[in-house]
């Protein structure tokens, strides 16, 4: 169960904010509710109701529900009262409450009307108190399945508490049964199957393998949108270097600037700046300021070298030293003033 | 029959309902803006450009109904366009960051283009409304959409509340008929999970397809004599179509779909997480995580760290070499199947939209090419819907194909493990207060009317499988376990107010408000017939 639970209830009382009585002679036979305690009071904001809630393990309601994972294995899940284990218990003789356990039977009903009819097979499943739910290697497909939760005592009377719904896992392999009308031979079935190219033999083996290779979104969770974890793409130890070079500077207000000779924005108060992705080497700058009535010209030209010693790349050979990358971006001449 | 072979392109588009009116921005609401940026737009675009070059395809798409609530919904789309507009602005940022490193700047123009081009092609073209354009294609008979459950509910896992089953059923072809204004031929069953007898309930709808895996046909009773390349007539007379895996795998396979090679974009290099983080941080979301901003500048290049930056026009080219290879195996694939079957064999290659342009950047470029090569380059194989195939063969071998899903395993292992299986315990029991809720109630007064509508909507979108599949996956799992949660406490604090007679008039509108999908919704469809 990855079910946190949260403090119930919140700060103070909400204040009740307008509630209208709805006409309730109309009103539904009682219906319990999936939170089992109810939030009488009104929401104090529009989260409220969210926050308060917490999910509640169980609902007491005295039910066991079976499910097919595949066609080999089965999940039930069950919510039996206390109370309805203690009336259970009353039935026992004494002798037979040493060794009481829950146990869930499990019983092959293919093709039968269970109960009326016999289980073509039962097999029972030591539970521990705190399980409430199972997952069941029936290994069976094609087969029909019931289970009961109850109580085994020893002796070896069985106390059902609760009985589940009927599953069929599914049939995996082709079908023994032919249309005459589509007749069909396992040449051409297996030819058919295996028109794949993915390593299917004429058995179904091979689709073992081929439906464990997740070739929908079900199974490779990255092509999802809803799925972007960000996998190391190469395991071990990485790291990434990179500079970006800020020319700022300030010149007044309507003066124009141009870097390299493309023109950078001036704002209202005469600040200017230019972010750049540095490459590798020397870069001469060219930074021309013009003054408003255009008379006035100031250049200047920063000479920045970007150099690098050590490398960041795994190399072959381990040496503790070869990660070790300096950066000297230099300015070499003096900066715009 | 003109052709040996009929081959159909199904893209599943779907999303969970993410809406948050309630934070100025929502990190999960991205994942719509960027199916749109990345996956929608890029798609509609090149069908449109084949259609007016007069490329006659056929292609096959569902639409899930909280994708299709979504993209109508006027909140999500202003929040799209700041959405473009910060991205137009970073972009705008990297061209001058960029301007001594060519190969980044050309990226940064390159990035800058497909953003303006998305804002105009969203504003101006289609109005903000994308519904609207893939209605057009429908009209023009290009586009074959299909409908799909209400919220993407995994129904094998619903058997014990047939009611509910019927609701995903009924709900989302009602809202299908909604968005596109015509009654659906075909359905999407979430996952492709079947389960014999869901059938018969497609068929109450008048649906006449769907689509499953092909080992739920395979291991059909009787054998079936075409394998998975003919649909098979489930004994309601709903016809259902197998997937191919063979041409599912060359686009689907981490290790040999195409999507994984070299030359493609890298998806795991983005500028959210590669730049100085003051940099970024305006086009962060609110907490200030790094995230995905969909500016990528490196190509897979190889199984290393070493990513060499991204080159279009080389991914361009590989995509089409990747086109012709994929149409070159599915002619060798008809010509085989062809001395097998005495019929014209249907290739079924069904893909999550957003496999195209989000994770496969190049996957849209790589469909319109793969479009023009099929309609130019040979004459084996035609491009159709399934709808299609009932022209050229009327009859099909009637067989009760078997549960089966096409997630890894093969069945319901994904939606039901150990990380999720708690949540089936609270998603029946709300089905099942559903049901005798709308048993008793079936001449409500109009406010109690409003509760148990808004009850049915917050059960929808519980039953979500988004929230089991990422439960599974272990990403946002916090963020499914919250709605979950969230859901559970609106329904619970609703089933109350309909019990007591007392209802927070406010807090109602409130949640009307809020998951305001399926305004026409009436929770009678979970009355049962007992």
């Amino acid at each position: 169960m990855a079910a946190p639970s949260q403090p119930r209830g919140g700060p103070g009382t909400p204040p009740r904010r307008e509630a209208l009585a709805l006409d309730v002679s109309a009103q539904a036979p009682s219906a319990s509710t999936p939170a089992g305690e109810s939030q009488r009071q009104g929401p104090s904001s529009a989260t409220a109701v969210e926050e308060q809630f917490s999910i509640p393990t169980g609902y007491g309601d005295d039910r066991i529900v079976l499910m097919v994972k595949d066609p080999w294995w089965l999940f039930a899940y069950w919510d039996i009262h206390p109370n309805t284990e203690r009336t259970a218990r009353r039935q026992l003789l004494p002798h037979e409450v040493a060794g009481l356990h829950s146990i869930l039977r499990v019983y092959d009903v293919t093709g039968i009307d269970f109960p009326a009819q016999p289980a073509h097979a039962s097999c029972d499943i030591s539970l521990s108190d705190l399980a409430t739910n199972w997952y069941i290697h029936v290994d069976a497909p094609n087969r029909s399945f019931i289970v009961e939760i109850g109580l085994l005592a020893n002796g070896g009377r069985f106390l059902p508490l609760a009985r589940s719904n009927r599953v069929t896992t599914p049939r995996f392999g082709p079908s023994d049964v032919i249309d005459e009308a589509w007749m069909t031979t396992d040449e051409a079935y297996w030819k058919l199957a295996g028109t794949l190219g993915v390593g299917v033999s004429s058995s179904p083996l091979g689709w073992s393998a081929l439906l464990g290779q997740a070739l929908s979104s079900g199974g490779w969770s990255s092509v999802s949108v809803l799925g972007q974890g960000r996998p190391s793409l190469v395991r071990g130890f990485w790291c990434r270097v990179d500079a970006d070079l800020v020319i700022h500077g300030s010149t007044e207000p309507r003066a124009a600037v141009t870097i390299q000779g493309h023109p950078v924005t001036v704002r209202k108060d005469g600040t200017f700046s230019l972010r750049v992705a540095l490459p590798d080497g020397t870069q001469t700058i060219t930074i021309d300021a013009t003054s408003p009535d255009g008379r006035h010209i100031r250049t200047v030209t920063p000479i920045v070298t970007l150099a690098w010693s050590g490398s960041l790349t795994s190399t072959a050979h381990r040496s503790p030293r070869t990660t070790g990358r300096r950066m000297a971006p230099k300015p070499e001449s003096g900066g715009a003033s | 029959m003109e052709r040996r072979g009929l081959l159909a392109l199904v893209l599943h588009t779907h999303l969970p309902f993410v809406r948050h009116p309630e934070h100025p921005a929502f990190l999960e609401e991205r994942w719509l803006f960027e199916a749109i940026t990345e996956t929608y737009l890029p798609l509609l675009e090149r069908f449109q450009r084949l259609a007016n070059d007069g490329v006659p395809f056929r292609i096959t798409m569902s639409f899930t109904p909280p994708l299709l609530a979504m993209l109508a919904d006027g909140m999500l789309q202003g929040r799209y366009v700041h959405h473009l507009d910060q991205l137009i602005e970073l972009t705008e940022k990297e061209i001058q960051r960029t301007q001594w490193l060519p190969p980044f700047h050309r990226l940064a123009l390159f990035y800058h283009h497909r953003f303006t081009t998305a804002r105009r092609l969203y504003v101006d073209v289609y109005r903000r409304n994308l519904i609207h354009p893939f209605r057009e294609l429908s009209d023009r008979g290009l586009l074959e959409p299909i409908a799909s459950c209400a919220t993407h509910g995994y129904l094998p896992l619903m058997e014990t509340q047939p009611a509910a089953v019927r609701a995903q059923i009924q709900v989302g072809i009602q809202a299908f008929e909604r968005a596109f204004g015509k009654r659906p031929l075909g359905f999407w069953l979430p996952e492709c999970g079947y389960h014999p007898g869901h059938d018969a309930i497609l068929k109450e709808f008048g649906i006449r397809y769907f689509l499953m895996d092909a080992h739920g046909i395979l291991f059909g009773s009787p054998r079936p004599k075409y394998g998975a390349y003919a649909p098979v007539m489930c004994p309601s007379g709903v016809a259902a179509f197998g997937r191919d895996l063979e041409s599912s795998k060359s686009v689907w396979s981490a290790e040999e779909g195409y999507p994984g090679d070299d030359d493609y974009r890298e998806f795991y290099r983005d500028v959210g997480f590669d730049l100085e983080y003051d940099y970024v941080r305006p086009y962060l979301n609110g907490d200030g995580l790094r995230l995905n901003t969909g500016i990528k500048y490196y190509r897979i290049t190889g199984k290393t760290n070493e990513k060499q930056p991204y080159d279009p026009d080389r991914a361009l080219e590989k995509a089409v070499q990747h086109a012709g290879n994929f149409m070159f195996n599915r002619e060798k694939q008809t010509e085989f199947l062809r001395s097998v079957m005495d019929r014209a064999p249907i290739i079924v290659s069904p893909y999550d939209a957003e496999l195209f342009g989000h994770w496969w950047f190049e996957g849209p470029d790589w469909l319109e090419v793969l479009i023009r090569k099929i309609h130019a380059e040979q004459k084996t194989i035609r491009l159709v819907a399934p709808s299609d195939y009932f022209h050229e063969y009327p009859t099909s071998q009637v067989i009760e194909p078997t549960m089966s899903s096409w997630g890894y395993g093969g069945y319901s292992e994904v939606w039901l493990n150990g990380a999720n299986d708690w949540i089936y315990r609270h998603l029946h029991k709300m089905a099942d207060e559903m049901t005798r809720l709308a048993n008793a109630h079936p001449r409500p007064d109009p406010l109690r009317s409003r509760l148990l509508n808004q009850m049915a909507r917050e059960l929808l979108l519980a039953q979500s499988s988004d929230w089991a599949f990422i439960l599974k996956t272990q990403t946002h799992t916090a963020y499914a376990y919250r709605r979950l949660r969230d859901h559970l406490a609106r329904f619970s604090y609703l089933s109350d107010a309909v019990r007591q007679g007392l209802v927070d008039e406010p807090w109602l509108s409130a949640a009307e408000a809020k998951d305001n999908l399926f305004p026409f919704l009436d929770y009678r469809v979970y009355a049962s017939s007992v």
